[in-house]
């Protein structure tokens, strides 16, 4: 049932196929592979909200497509969908009621994909790239908020063809995350800046940033009360700080780690450096995952501040990953990030979304 | 803390062998007598820090860590306080740490049970084992997962972390703080940096308004020490206070937080919790101030292993120990891709570029795109209808802003038609073709 266009795998039945391959370097960890996966790289990865039943995974990539499939609760994955752009996809998300997707593409627009009528529609339009879309509901107004590499960072109700809001930013955006009534976004030059959403979005701080290196992911995590209270911010150098927005004591409270590195002990071959490609924070425990281009996957408890797992490394870098609404389902997709340059792109090799379960591997460790 | 004890061992100092309350203190000092440039005067954090700046900077090289005892004088060694001893050294320094205690207590016991023994010698070899596996077991897991070992690296460097928002705060404090922070001799590090339980002695700190009693926690702690200059800064200290019993602030954004922030942020954006929330004891401008004088740096702090950025045009890379995966040129690793000819945007052909097929499936429709059919469905909104090869890339002419439809697809779609701006419109394929990429 080849629903996309073309496939140059698995398209045939829904069902999750395991990694048929003789080596398995492609899927040690051994979890499910999504069917149908996209044909380039995949930019983004977001799964349905819990105001939908099911579990649905949207994946976005840079074959200008975005994909929709169904995640069963047995595993199998069926591709329901999927929508195109004119450039390639960077990014995805949902509304809160879970009826539209967003979209953000290198065409520089993004477009608003009402699910039920399976349509789109241009909702945005900057003059680069846009490089995050995210949806703030607040009480008293919804909207769409877009980073572009325009260094703007726009905000649009989506019946209107003007941006509601157009903030100016320093830099360019590279990435961002909304937990209202916060969003962060770190851009071009280490640049580092939060937004408070309540009544309308406006800035609330520039942060000096806690890394050395290029921003590349950055995601909020919550306190006990599930409130916003700070957020991950990871870079190209294999780092990722913790950092509270108003902690009691920001020496002891914020830090930072390293992660996808290679070697860690050895110190009689140079150190491999990776980027830190997405991180995500797990919904229920708050405890956190990281992707790299090393083709591994962590999870961390920060407040604990230990690791709790690292994946076997695959063969390629892994360029997104998500929980869905209940923590129960991680995905993350197996593609190339262009780390190495142009030389080592492969458009011939497969690009894969793997799901694996986190019930369990997320829970935190007692703290000693 | 929240963290288990690495070290049950009080700090010491692995090039010269002297012991420290704190390993604060041990870092000032491995900077100030051992990572201390003898040209310039500059302390660097490490070793290997130190031997590269005096080859970038003066052009000349080391031979080994200044003021260390011989065998201690390895340049190439990263330690940084207590982190990067060498496991065995560690464990010689214990086992030698064991004796002087075996020795103290043989020296009072004076026991002579032992005397035909000849195990007597052997008697403390046998327990040092004993003694040392068990703090080594405790060790070991704080290695393992990954993070740990980090944070003591990490928490001074997430004091730095802390610091830099709050450097650009601390000028605007600076008027009245500056004479303070001077009075902190390096004896003061650990009073700041622990927060001593309050002295309840506002009265030493002048001209602190009452509103600030809480921060008074630290400042006490300060003119404990130095007993002189308060009475000379109190007139100064008001007149930077007045500032920070303002009222309000900007929302109590993230209710979690509250509290005093960077002090400095604290003046300069007023964004901390006012009168409210007790405010805890600990002071961060002090902290922060106190870990300057310490850190005697604002934000850079060079760790193990990575070199630093430079400016915009190309990453450092590569060191002797550590190389990052990624292109030399410090632009994200979208853009660089986005860049290629293969990724430039392009204008669907005809039907191909949207699905426009009526729902179908029970999910509420999310279907299978087959061909859209523009035709089908005119009032679509459509910008991408293929027949007009619509291509809303936000070409100069069409816009920020000048948006396409939204419930008049005809209309906006001619201004579309009329300048494709890319060259190599219209000739692509239809992107879903396999591979059939260019």
């Amino acid at each position: 049932m080849s629903l996309f266009g073309t496939n140059t795998g698995f398209g045939s039945g829904g069902t999750g196929v395991f990694g048929s391959t003789t080596t398995d370097s492609h899927n040690p960890m051994k979890d499910v592979e999504v069917t149908s996966p996209p044909d380039d790289s995949i930019s983004c990865l977001a799964f349905s909200p819990p105001t939908m039943p099911g579990n649905f995974l949207i994946g976005g990539s840079w074959a200008n497509d975005v994909r929709c499939w169904e995640v069963q609760d047995n595993g199998q994955t069926v591709p329901k969908a999927q929508q195109m752009h004119t450039g390639p996809v960077l990014d995805v998300c949902w509304s809160d009621d879970g009826s539209k997707v967003f979209t953000a593409s290198c065409d520089k627009t993004a477009k608003m994909w009402d699910l039920n009528s399976n349509q789109t529609i241009q909702i945005a339009q900057h003059e680069g790239p846009i490089r995050t879309i995210h949806w703030i509901k607040a009480p008293n107004y919804s909207c769409v908020m877009t980073g572009s590499w325009d260094k703007t960072l726009k905000f649009w109700d989506t019946r209107s063809p003007n941006p509601m809001m157009s903030l100016q930013m320093p830099e360019r955006c590279y990435c961002a995350d909304v937990v209202y009534p916060m969003a962060v976004v770190a851009t071009a030059e280490r640049g580092l800046i939060v937004y408070q959403l309540e009544n309308q979005p406006s800035e609330f701080r520039r942060i000096e940033s806690p890394l050395k290196h290029q921003h590349r992911c950055v995601a909020i995590f919550k306190d006990k009360q599930s409130k916003p209270t700070g957020f991950a911010l990871g870079s190209i150098e294999g780092r990722v700080a913790i950092h509270y927005i108003n902690p009691p004591n920001p020496a002891k409270d914020n830090f930072t780690f390293k992660c996808h590195r290679s070697n860690g002990t050895n110190t009689a071959t140079p150190q491999d450096i990776y980027a830190v490609n997405a991180i995500s924070f797990h919904p229920v425990h708050g405890t956190l995952a990281t992707v790299g281009s090393d083709g591994r996957f962590s999870f961390w408890d920060k407040d604990a501040r230990t690791k709790l797992k690292t994946s076997e490394q695959l063969d390629q870098p892994i360029t997104a990953c998500c929980f869905n609404n209940n923590g129960n389902i991680f995905a993350y997709a197996s593609s190339y990030d262009w780390s190495k340059g142009h030389e080592y792109y492969n458009p011939q090799k497969k690009n894969y979304i793997f799901l694996r379960n986190a019930a369990e591997e997320l829970k935190p460790r007692n703290k000693k | 803390m929240g963290r288990k004890k690495k070290k049950q061992m009080k700090p010491w100092c692995w090039y010269c062998n002297r012991d420290f309350d704190d390993e604060k203190i041990l870092i000032q000092h491995q900077k100030a007598k051992h990572f201390k440039c003898h040209i310039c005067h500059k302390k660097l954090y490490t070793g290997p820090g130190l031997a590269i700046h005096c080859m970038q900077v003066h052009k000349e090289t080391i031979d080994g860590v200044p003021n260390a005892i011989p065998g201690r004088t390895d340049i190439e060694l990263e330690i940084y306080g207590m982190e990067g001893i060498p496991e065995k050294d560690v464990e010689e320094r214990r086992r030698v740490l064991e004796q002087k205690t075996q020795d103290n207590q043989k020296k009072k016991q004076q026991d002579d049970s032992d005397e035909d023994d000849d195990d007597e010698e052997a008697g403390p070899s046998f327990q040092q084992p004993v003694t040392t596996v068990q703090p080594q077991g405790a060790y070991v897991p704080m290695t393992q997962p990954g993070m740990a070992p980090v944070p003591a690296p990490g928490m001074p460097l997430g004091s730095y972390s802390g610091m830099p928002p709050m450097m650009p705060g601390v000028p605007p404090m600076m008027p009245g703080m500056l004479p303070v922070m001077p009075r902190m001799p390096p004896g003061m590090m650990p009073m700041s940096g622990m927060m001593p339980p309050t002295h309840g002695m506002p009265p030493m700190m002048p001209g602190m308004p009452p509103g600030l009693p809480p921060h008074m926690g630290h400042h006490p702690g300060i003119p404990h020490m130095a007993q002189a200059p308060p009475t000379s800064t109190r007139p100064a200290v008001p007149a930077t206070t007045v500032s920070t019993p303002q009222p309000s602030v900007s929302k109590p954004l993230f209710p979690s937080a509250g509290q005093v922030q960077q002090a400095g942020s604290g003046v300069a954006v007023s964004s901390s919790a006012p009168p409210s929330a007790a405010p805890k004891p600990t002071f961060p401008a002090y902290t922060q101030s106190s870990a300057t004088a310490a850190a005697n740096t604002s934000s850079t702090v060079a760790k193990p292993g990575t070199p630093v950025t430079s400016k915009p045009a190309t990453l450092t890379t590569t060191s002797a120990t550590s190389k990052l995966i990624h292109p030399d040129e410090d632009i994200s690793l979208e853009e660089l891709r986005a860049q290629l000819p293969r990724y430039q945007c392009k204008i669907p052909s005809a039907g191909q570029a949207h699905v426009t097929s009526p729902p179908v499936a029970p999910m509420g429709g999310v279907l299978p795109p087959q061909q859209g059919i523009p035709a089908q469905q005119p009032g679509v909104r459509h910008p991408m209808q293929g027949p007009y090869g619509a291509l809303p890339q936000g070409v100069p002419g069409y816009v920020p802003g000048g948006m396409p439809p939204y419930g008049q697809a005809p209309p906006m779609v001619p201004p579309f038609q009329a300048a494709p701006p890319r060259p190599t419109i219209g000739m692509r394929p239809p992107v879903m073709s396999p591979g059939g990429r260019y």
